[in-house]
């Protein structure tokens, strides 16, 4: 298999780490308290300004999932629990024994399973347009059965936000590799786009935990947002003027919050 | 002399949509509010027959296919309309391309139904076994990411149920069933012969080949029918025997007018309907996460930007004839065309052979039956 290539702009050049037999690209700046961020489905490759923005005042460690970005696809990645017993192994490789963690949108929902199997591991956690929950009568929109326009539309309230972050879709490398991103998606997700067990699992959490949504998101409904709180015992915060890409849309509202909670917790 | 097996191709259109010009896609989100079943009764009466035709025209099979939520193809259940052409035939061999295996919670299910047909039929049944298309993976729980596992995982089942005696255990990775032992057993021995139909995925001609299964070759442009068969033939050699023409079979639509310009006329608006309203699918619906390898999706990316090659839906009539996704005109054009698919593609069987074509009314696709029959089979026949 060619290279991964790289996305236009925000390309940084990843740090590797064995967790297993995976090789893991991942990013790592900034000093103060450990905040291991687990992104989304999509945005890899880049380190954001958002990301810029917690680094001044953390020690943000940002991996791509097995399956994105420059960490190959394992075999074995069939299910939330792979990645939790990854991560897992993976803060054990870094010699951190507690984190906070901080997931957006699918890495929300990575983030609340890996908080509900080692709740001990956590010093905080902020989910960030989190999926993973079932709200019934509201199912998401299928991005995966869209042209690459109405993605892009959906997940930004203002689309010009998108540009510098969008993929080039004339490159035949990148849309091979997003097809291969989209499968380890689909490997995770793909049915059900949801885990009923842990809405069950969630109580076992025992660290603070802040719920952050976007105002105009148009890919998870605010309803499971909502549900997270809830369940959770959170507080919820909402980023106004963004869609479900508030890290790219709002990046200093969004490191402000998730920072405030860090430093709450610490 | 060229000979040619003809198969009746059955795909059961429902032609009263939208065009596509209209709709995002004939498949998965086609509001079915259009489904009329009173319209459908009509079609599934028409279709049935044609079946039961072929036999009387001395067809050498009929094929009915698998489709879901698709105006496409209204043939969800193929062995059930396999069931219905087998109780109203005596002779004829009928393929199921179809029972989509990675779709299937249990493929054992598939291995009983092909065995019961099977056993109704006097040994007439062919299994064409297949994936589903992609399409068919927004329209089931089932997750395109493991089908090409679940496919190869539900084909050895079903083969070792069907020549093994049972029980015994299986224990694969998708699926475990403690007593294996289905009950019929078909009649033809080992089992009934298998096709694999495939759109020209590598992996799948060069695991046909290994398996000597034949190849069915789906719609497709002259050329890359041949890039495929070319294929399949060298990883023959790889295997140690020759391919011989029975093992590659082209789904092509056929029609014979009584001229030139009589056919084209008769079948332009029918073969617009199947290509360019019926085969209106988006590419993601074509191509769900995972369906392909990463390296077949890269190479048929490749092709495509190569050959500049368009989607079903994007070709014009006068495209579909140059480049022969089509074949059609009078008898001697036909014979012409036909007997190019078996010198040139080195093709033994022709799938969709002079059948009925997207849109095409009844009366009009029995006509076209008798010419093919009539003037077309006894060139290709000793």
């Amino acid at each position: 298999m060619a290279a991964v290539p790289r996305p236009r702009h925000f390309y940084t050049e990843p740090e590797r780490l064995d967790v297993g037999e995976v090789r893991v690209a991942y990013r790592r700046k900034g000093e103060g308290q450990p905040v291991l961020y687990l992104h989304g489905n999509g945005f890899t490759r880049m380190w954001l300004p958002f990301h810029d923005k917690l680094a001044e005042s953390v020690d943000l460690i940002a991996p791509e999932h097995p399956g994105y970005g420059e960490t190959p696809m394992p075999d074995w990645l069939g299910g939330f629990d792979d990645l939790v017993l990854h991560y897992d192994e993976m803060l054990d490789r870094l010699e951190l024994d507690t984190v906070h963690v901080v997931g957006y949108s699918l890495g929300g929902w990575i983030a609340a399973e890996l908080a509900a199997f080692y709740p001990r591991r956590l010093r905080s956690l902020t989910l960030m347009c989190p999926a993973g929950l079932r709200v019934p009568g509201q199912p998401a929109p299928n991005l995966i059965a869209m042209t690459t326009e109405a993605v892009w539309e959906t997940l930004f309230e203002d689309p010009s936000a998108a540009e510098s972050v969008m993929p080039d879709y004339e490159s035949m490398e990148e849309v091979v590799h997003l097809y291969g991103e989209a499968t380890a998606f689909a490997r995770l997700a793909w049915n059900p786009q949801y885990d009923l067990a842990l809405e069950r699992r969630l109580r076992r959490v025992d660290c603070p935990v802040l719920v952050v949504r976007a105002e105009h998101d148009r890919v998870i409904p605010d309803a499971v947002a909502d549900r997270y709180a809830e369940l959770l015992g959170a507080r919820i915060e909402r980023v106004a003027g963004t869609g479900h890409a508030l890290a790219v849309e709002q990046p200093d509202a969004a490191a402000a919050l998730v920072l405030g909670h860090v430093a709450e917790a610490a | 002399m060229s000979r040619l097996e003809f198969w009746l191709g059955q795909v059961a259109p429902y032609p009263q949509i939208p065009t596509g010009e209209e709709i995002e896609s004939a498949w998965v989100t086609l509001p079915n509010s259009s489904y009329d079943p009173a319209v459908g009764r009509r079609l599934y009466g028409d279709y049935l027959e044609q079946l039961v035709l072929a036999e009387r025209l001395g067809y050498d099979g009929v094929v009915v296919e698998e489709h879901h939520q698709s105006a496409y193809g209204t043939m969800p259940a193929p062995n059930l309309m396999a069931a219905a052409a087998v109780a109203r035939t005596e002779r004829i061999r009928v393929a199921v391309v179809g029972n989509s295996l990675p779709l299937q919670a249990n493929p054992l299910r598939a291995a009983e139904e092909i065995a019961m047909l099977d056993v109704l039929s006097g040994g007439r049944i062919v299994a064409g076994l297949v994936r589903g298309t992609g399409m068919d993976y927004y329209s089931s729980p089932a997750n395109p990411a493991w089908s090409l596992d679940r496919f190869w995982e539900g084909h050895d089942l079903i083969v070792r149920a069907w020549a093994e005696a049972g029980p015994f255990a299986w224990q694969g990775d998708h699926f475990h069933l403690p007593f294996v032992n289905p009950w019929p057993r078909p009649l033809q021995q080992p089992h009934p012969p298998v096709w694999l139909p495939g759109t020209g995925a590598v992996e799948m001609i060069e695991r046909a080949a290994e398996r000597r299964y034949p190849f069915m070759m789906v719609l497709a442009a002259h050329w890359f029918v041949k890039a495929a068969f070319d294929r399949y033939r060298q990883a023959a050699e790889e295997c140690g025997y020759q391919a011989a023409p029975e093992q590659l079979a082209c789904a092509v639509p056929v029609y014979v007018g009584s001229s030139e310009e009589a056919a084209h006329r008769e079948a332009r608006p029918h073969v617009e309907w199947l290509f360019r309203t019926g085969l209106k699918v988006p590419a993601y619906h074509w191509f769900p996460p995972g369906y392909m390898t990463k390296e077949s999706f890269a190479q048929m990316l490749g092709t495509k930007a190569e050959y500049e090659m368009k989607d079903h839906w994007e070709l014009t009539y006068d495209e579909l004839v140059e480049q022969r996704y089509v074949i059609v005109g009078s008898r001697e054009t036909v014979i012409e065309r036909l007997t190019e698919l078996s010198d040139d593609l080195g093709a033994g069987i022709v799938v969709g052979a002079g059948g009925h074509i997207g849109s095409m009314p009844h009366e009009q696709t029995v006509e076209g039956m008798q010419r093919m029959a009539e003037e077309v089979f006894p060139a290709f026949r000793g």
